[in-house]
């Protein structure tokens, strides 16, 4: 048997360490949940170093517990190989979720694109639409007869002064 | 009485207060320290579950951890 699957039995139990310089706690903790509906599970030792699992089969399950603890091994490599892809795949992840997050939200540019859409073109309410001959005939004759009147009142003044 | 003992560089003592709670209709249950271990205490354990409550309880332990 190779280095990193020893096992010892010890009546009921059966006992064997894991590297944690090759897996991570946490994969322990990922794996040793899967196995909780069959066997009881103890963990020992020095989390830095190596962490000693202590199996026990329960009562109702009719099962071998080196088969078991094979699976175990087994279950480690898988929770190794979703860390690293977990790992590499993360920045792709938080892209994904930013880039959908921010499509969620309406932007700025879009809001008021849609207030140029919704707005009526042709109305002028200030009248800078209406051609520049057209305002200029019309406050000319308006102004032209005020400012005329005024003028001829003047001049017919004067005129009686004078004589 | 039983003893547990669950080293303290692998289980956390919230999962395991949190066990003791969960489990408190089953047993009276008191956590100590030493510099390496919790050590749990069971005592007077529902006798319907003398054979298996301290297994069932590192391993509800270990399952609050995951």
């Amino acid at each position: 048997m190779s280095e990193g699957f020893d096992f010892k039995i010890n009546k009921e139990e059966l006992e064997f360490k894991i590297n944690t310089k090759i897996y991570s706690l946490k994969a322990i903790y990922q794996t040793a949940y899967l196995f909780l509906d069959k066997v009881y599970l103890l963990l020992d030792g020095d989390p830095k170093k190596e962490v000693i699992v202590v199996m026990k089969l329960k009562p109702e399950i009719k099962q071998d517990l080196k088969i078991l603890a094979g699976e175990f091994h087994n279950e480690l490599f898988n929770q190794l190989l979703r860390e690293k892809i977990l790992e590499t795949n993360a920045k792709i992840r938080e892209y994904i979720v930013s880039k959908a997050l921010y499509n969620a939200v309406p932007s700025e540019v879009d809001e008021l694109l849609k207030e140029v859409e919704e707005e009526d073109w042709q109305e002028d309410p200030l009248g800078i639409a209406k051609p520049w001959e057209e305002t200029k005939k019309k406050s000319s004759a308006k102004g032209g007869s005020a400012s005329g009147g005024k003028t001829a009142k003047k001049r017919k003044n004067g005129k009686t002064k004078a004589k | 009485m039983e003893k547990l003992k669950l080293n303290k560089g692998i289980y956390k003592e919230t999962a395991i207060k949190q066990a003791m709670e969960d489990f408190s209709e089953l047993a009276e249950f008191e956590v100590k320290k030493d510099s390496k271990f919790f050590i749990v205490n069971l005592n007077n354990v529902k006798s319907e579950y003398k054979a298996s409550l301290k297994d069932e309880f590192a391993n509800y332990v270990l399952g609050l951890m995951s």
